[in-house]
């Protein structure tokens, strides 16, 4: 028949080729290893300054990561996850203020981070019943009402969120704790308190991703009409994914007020919304590292400018790099080595194909048309 | 010849479609496509419009080098493309849906007046006149789409299976109305078509298409005397 | 009862600036699929250009002629829209528009990301005065009831944008080359039409038409590079609850989210008041978008498999 051609040898011997040692388990483990062991000891060689904005990326990656559960598993657009990152925080910096009236001590700490979380996917799951029966552009559109709506709403209730000022609770609870006080000092132990509690996250998160939730989450991502058919329902699907998003912005909510000692209205504003959506797509959506760069990322942006005399330019430069990832890199910085390595290799049978639009919002490598 | 397609080849992305096609269309005459599914028929009408990238051949057309041209500029030399599933604008009415196939025109009595012209010809077009295309039955929307195409005053107009989805009594109903057409205006045709029978009432010549490659051709009477071609290539 | 058509005719002079910008959103809908949050933003930067205009010609025509000034900033400031909207669809927007609708709003995102951020650098993220044609506070009584002349301008000038964007769209020949392009982009152009400069002079009109959202409540909040950040939510719910494809539908449920809103800051003080009356649209949205997710004058979503 003239529709077949020879066998692709080039294909073949990508497949019996050996596994690259850069791509075997034992050299991963041993990464993990090494990179978690880094990690841990960096507070004790670094500044206070320095930890700090560590602790900060640590709080955003865990926020983006909320968000790229979200946009960049589920597929679905949400401008709200600064609005739960809010409530987070609030929930939390509440607790230790005022502790409900009730007197908790240490325990304070535990019930603030038990709210931190099941207050904002509680608010998220009843948002998500309602919003997500829409078309994902309609998603969009809803959720940008949530920082709109919140920031009115936190200076309101002043009694409980102390108003348009904020909260800050008394700085006990940023101290190291008595019986770790000789070993840390504040800013290590605030470092390693948020490398437990985001590591913990990013693996539970890692986990569920290549489970059978996060191949549903992919299926309704890449058409819901195969979803429906499938049997999974891209509504209760959509549903979970931002419960599960929205408790995890609160954690980084609860992070939020460790590193800051304090939150305000400002915290859940409308810029900071869509600060927190370029950030997940700069990282790179619809990976676990990508948060993470896009948390440096967040950190950066924000910061150098900063330090420049010249924060006014952040804006600008975010719209920029958006704008310029979304052409040349819509992967994100988590796509950086795979995109290197295809313009660097040698490809033989490189075949002309025809012109098809950008892929949809950065999935797995492997989902992605090549 | 007012359309001359010579060897042309096409592809999508890495599957080959057309291998070497070459049919020729003289001025005021009507050439059939005819062959199996997936033989190519409406790549080669693709290849023409300029909506499939052609790498090799050449195709003329009243004497201007078309090949890569895109389609608003191979509308404006005046190849007037139907394409298969007709192109209905749903949301616009059937006058509107005419009046877009005149777009380019600058003349509006005559534009009125070819209006006129088609609706005596299709007399449910002008039944529905105001509604919209797609509340139209599908040969109704085959008409309109043969007559959108007619109202930009074409010098050839391409046909892509226009008995697609239809009942074989509308699609009879349809083909009459593009012969009476033919007959009345002396316009160029040429028409892909499966059903060699309907091709065949209008069409004074085919060529037939295996696998990407021009195999046969010859007039109506040729074709359709030859017993042989008939059962292999025809079906009829 | 007074207090009760005050209130209205307060909630439709806002509502229309609210329905300039969701107009300007239905249309690029319509015409390349797209749902831009830019609308806003590419509203404002009209808004400052005229401002520029303004400061520039104001010194130099004297304070008899300020009029004028404004008048030629105005059409400056609209011509100015047209041609960045359009330049925004060749330049940024065409390469998203077959594609992924949610990686397109992430695009329409970066682009107010960045033109707010130009502005905020050009201009500075302080509060400007827009000079305008009369006190924005003068009005006169009606029966009793206190209409600003503000008010009533808003309120007439969208009316004669749905009735000339009614006439374009059904009377003109660009008019159905816009529609034809909206509906069956490849039959359109197979009809010879050109697609990619209708697709422009689309995001062209929109832009515009938000510019005179823009420009129309300029006088009223004091510019900064923010100012209709709120409205775009408004807007955006407007056209949700009016359905993506019904300009009338968005119009009306603009001017309802408005009305809705002063009413219940006024009846509900001290639930809602005037700083939570923001929420109150959006109670209704939601309960709305529950028992019809398409809007109360959309199509149901036909999804293409």
């Amino acid at each position: 028949m003239s529709g077949l051609r020879a066998p692709n040898t080039a294909v073949i011997a990508a497949a019996t080729r050996p596994t690259p040692w850069w791509r075997t388990t034992w050299f991963r483990w041993t990464l993990a290893a090494v990179v978690f062991l880094v990690l841990v000891v960096i507070p004790f060689i670094a500044d206070p300054y320095s930890n700090q904005t560590m602790t900060r990326i640590m709080m955003w990656a865990v926020a983006i990561l909320g968000l790229n559960v979200v946009m960049g598993y589920a597929g679905q657009v949400s401008l709200g996850q600064i609005f739960f990152v809010g409530v987070g925080a609030y929930a939390t910096a509440i607790t230790l203020k005022s502790h409900w009236g009730v007197d908790l001590g240490l325990l304070g700490a535990v019930i603030a981070f038990v709210l931190a979380a099941v207050i904002p996917g509680v608010l998220g799951f009843l948002v998500a019943l309602a919003a997500a029966r829409l078309r994902g552009i309609a998603i969009a559109m809803v959720t940008i009402a949530l920082p709109i709506v919140g920031v009115p709403l936190a200076k309101r209730f002043s009694d409980l969120t102390g108003g348009a000022p904020g909260i800050s609770p008394s700085s006990k609870w940023f101290r190291t704790p008595d019986w770790l006080s000789g070993l840390l000092y504040d800013d290590q132990y605030r470092y390693l308190l948020a490398l437990v509690i985001a590591g913990i996250v990013f693996l539970l998160v890692a986990f569920l991703v290549r489970g059978k939730f996060g191949r549903a989450f992919a299926i309704v991502k890449a058409n819901e009409s195969v979803a429906s058919a499938m049997g999974i329902s891209p509504y209760r699907t959509k549903v979970l994914a931002f419960t599960i998003a929205s408790a995890i912005g609160g954690i980084g909510g609860f992070l939020y007020v460790v590193v800051n000692t304090f939150t305000s209205p400002d915290t859940l504003s409308f810029p900071n919304s869509i600060n927190l959506i370029i950030a997940t797509i700069v990282g790179g959506a619809g990976t676990i590292i990508g948060p993470i760069l896009g948390g440096v990322y967040f950190q950066l942006v924000t910061q150098i400018p900063t330090a420049l005399q010249a924060s006014q330019w952040t804006t600008v430069i975010q719209g920029i790099v958006i704008l310029l990832v979304l052409f040349l890199l819509p992967g994100g910085l988590a796509s950086l080595p795979r995109v290197i390595r295809r313009l660097t290799a040698k490809r033989p049978d490189r075949h002309v194909g025809t012109g098809t639009a950008p892929a949809p919002i950065p999935g797995n490598p492997g989902t992605t048309k090549e | 010849m007012l359309l001359e397609l010579q060897h042309i080849t096409a592809a999508y992305g890495p599957v080959q479609v057309l291998e070497d096609v070459s049919l020729s269309v003289p001025d005021g005459g009507a050439v059939g496509i005819l062959g199996a599914n997936g033989a190519g028929k409406t790549t080669t009408l693709r290849a023409i419009s300029g909506t499939v990238r052609v790498a090799r051949g050449t195709i003329a057309f009243d004497g201007h080098q078309i090949r890569g041209r895109r389609p608003e500029q191979v509308a404006a030399l005046g190849i007037a493309h139907v394409p298969e599933g007709r192109g209905t604008l749903g949301n616009l009415s059937v006058r509107d849906n005419l009046l877009v196939g005149a777009y380019r025109r600058k003349d509006r009595k005559q534009v009125e007046q070819d209006i006129e012209f088609l609706l005596d010809l299709f007399p449910n077009l002008r039944r529905r006149y105001k509604s919209n295309g797609s509340a139209l039955s599908g040969g109704e929307q085959q008409m309109m789409a043969v007559g959108r195409a007619f109202m930009s005053k074409p010098r050839l107009l391409v046909l892509d299976e226009p008995s697609l989805g239809l009942a074989p009594s509308t699609a009879k109903d349809v083909y009459a109305a593009i012969r009476q057409l033919r007959v009345e205006s002396g316009i160029a045709m040429l028409v892909v078509e499966q059903n060699a029978n309907l091709a065949f009432s209008i069409v004074d010549s085919a060529v037939v298409l295996e696998t990407g490659r021009s195999v046969l051709s010859g007039t109506t009477a040729e074709l359709k005397g030859n017993d042989e071609i008939r059962k292999a290539y025809l079906g009829v | 009862m007074q207090l009760f058509i005050q209130l209205i005719v307060d909630g439709l002079a806002q509502g229309s600036i609210y329905a300039a910008l969701a107009l300007a959103i239905v249309l690029v809908n319509q015409a390349t699929g797209l749902v831009n949050f830019a609308q806003g933003g590419m509203a404002v930067l009209s808004a400052y250009i005229g401002l520029a205009v303004v400061d520039l010609l104001a010194p130099a025509f004297g304070p008899g002629l300020v009029a004028l000034a404004i008048v030629i900033a105005i059409v400056v400031a609209l011509a100015f829209s047209f041609v960045f909207g359009a330049a925004v669809e060749r330049l940024v927007m065409r390469r998203f528009e077959r594609g992924d609708e949610d990686t397109a709003v992430v695009a329409t995102i970066g682009v107010l990301t960045l033109i707010t951020g130009l502005v905020g650098i050009i201009w500075s993220y302080n509060y400007q005065h827009f000079p305008w044609f009369f006190p924005i506070a003068q009005s006169f009584s009606i029966a009793g009831i206190g209409v600003s002349v503000w008010s009533l301008t808003t309120f007439l000038a969208v009316i004669v944008i749905m009735i000339v964007l009614q006439l374009l769209f059904m009377r003109t020949k660009l008019g159905l080359g816009l529609r034809a392009v909206a509906d069956n982009p490849a039959s359109a152009a197979l009809s010879g039409l050109k697609v990619g400069r209708l697709l422009m002079v689309g995001w062209g009109l929109a832009a515009t038409l938000g510019a005179v959202g823009g420009i129309l409540i300029a006088p009223k909040l004091q510019l900064t590079p923010n100012m209709l950040d709120s409205v775009l939510v408004y807007a955006l719910a407007a056209v949700v609850i009016g359905g993506l494809d019904s300009p009338l539908g968005a119009v009306i449920a603009a001017w309802g989210i408005a009305i809705v809103e002063n009413l219940s800051a006024a009846y509900l003080p001290t639930i809602v008041g005037q700083d939570l009356k923001v929420a109150v649209p959006f109670a209704f949205l939601v309960i709305i978008l529950i028992f019809r997710p398409q809007g109360l004058f959309g199509r149901k979503a036909v999804v293409r498999v």
